[in-house]
């Protein structure tokens, strides 16, 4: 039974430690398997239905909380990502301030690094799934080396790897 | 409501409303394309929004927790029309692509057994995973760029921190939040500038010279 509080917070907090999109799978994962209120595949789904619906990367999380607990799981989602990005009135005006001073450089630096290895993780989750075997495998590194020529829209992309799986796993 | 500079007439809450709603219902695609539509209409058709002024917002949203784009979309909208601006920026963006992305998931899961479905996704979800792969890329290339101009120290830190990092979640399970907090401490312990060798900011402070290595 969820409790949607608590359901609320694990998406809060989620989306208050993690910078861009992706980087709240990792916790949003640790959690709801831990409390066994996701499974494994949701995580794979809402992704992917994350990347084909129109808006931020980051609304997949709308559709987790769909496939999760329905409609108020969207709901509680959708106010989830929305408030903490809000905090971003505070750090423009401090970082008016504190911009010049000699350390901000470094902790920027270090959080940049940090934001590299956490989107690697990101790509690692995905495709440690129980059903990737290295044609699933293929797919990722063929839609890397698409995604990379910038004139070819990722729904193309994306239609293509539907069609591949079609063909190799029908 | 913010004052702006030379340009284009001040939009109405309305048009901001529009505009963005028009961006939410387009952006098929993902984050890509919404920055794209976002960086056209604000910087190339309308001139609400000067080019060096998106990118200043987009390094700000960086360190901002959650959605980048909705916090890009908060600035905008503050920019735009002050508090107003901001509710109806983040309606015009998030209320229509959330409930297209409710209706895909309505759909997934009346078809999510038919086997054909299934084949289909066991193809996009690693699609997705390359299409991440090439956002990772494209978060280090600059940061490759400056780090390597900088010399063998930066690299080798960077060469352990990275790694170090995406093995303290994977392996170790280490919460996300701690990992870029502690990332963000060796940061100003490893990168902070001395004599002049700093990221960003080289010898913008003598002090800094005084510090231990």
């Amino acid at each position: 039974m969820i409790n949607p509080l608590l359901y609320f917070l694990l998406f809060l907090k989620a989306s208050l430690f993690s910078t861009g999109g992706f980087s709240n799978l990792p916790s949003l994962h640790q959690d709801l398997i831990g409390t066994g209120w996701a499974v494994e595949a949701e995580f794979g789904e809402s992704i992917a239905i994350g990347q084909i619906s129109p808006g931020p990367n980051g609304l997949w999380v709308i559709s987790l909380g769909y496939l999760t607990y329905g409609l108020p799981g969207a709901a509680l989602a959708l106010l989830a990502i929305t408030l903490p990005p809000l905090l971003v009135l505070v750090v423009a005006t401090i970082y008016g301030r504190i911009e010049r001073l000699h350390w901000v450089a470094g902790l920027m630096r270090g959080v940049s690094l940090g934001v590299v290895g956490i989107l690697i993780t990101v790509c690692w989750t995905i495709l440690r799934q129980p059903d990737i075997d290295w044609k699933g495998w293929a797919i990722a590194a063929a839609a890397f080396g698409l995604a990379s020529n910038r004139r070819i829209p990722l729904i193309a992309i994306l239609g293509l790897a539907a069609v591949a799986g079609y063909v190799l796993y029908r | 409501m913010e004052k702006r500079e030379a340009g284009a007439p001040a939009p109405t809450t309305w048009t901001i409303l529009r505009v963005w709603t028009g961006i939410g219902l387009q952006s098929f695609g993902g984050g890509a394309s919404t920055q794209l539509l976002i960086w056209r209409t604000f910087a190339d058709r309308y001139g609400w929004v000067e080019a060096e002024e998106l990118v200043r917002f987009w390094n700000l949203c960086q360190i901002t927790p959650g959605i980048n784009l909705v916090a890009l979309t908060i600035l905008i909208g503050r920019k735009l029309g002050g508090a107003r601006g901001i509710v109806a920026a983040l309606a015009g963006l998030l209320l229509p692509s959330a409930a297209v992305t409710c209706g895909l998931a309505a759909g997934f899961l009346a078809v999510q057994h038919d086997p054909a479905v299934r084949a289909i996704l066991r193809g996009v979800v690693p699609a997705t995973a390359g299409i991440m792969g090439l956002v990772s890329v494209s978060f280090a290339r600059p940061l490759w760029r400056s780090v390597r101009s900088e010399g063998r120290r930066s690299l080798a830190i960077s060469a352990v921190l990275v790694p170090a990092s995406v093995l303290a979640i994977v392996l170790v399970r280490l919460p996300v939040a701690i990992v870029l907090a502690g990332l963000a401490l060796l940061g100003v312990a490893l990168f902070t500038p001395r004599h002049g060798l700093g990221p960003e900011h080289p010898a913008s402070d003598p002090a800094g010279e005084g510090r231990a290595p």
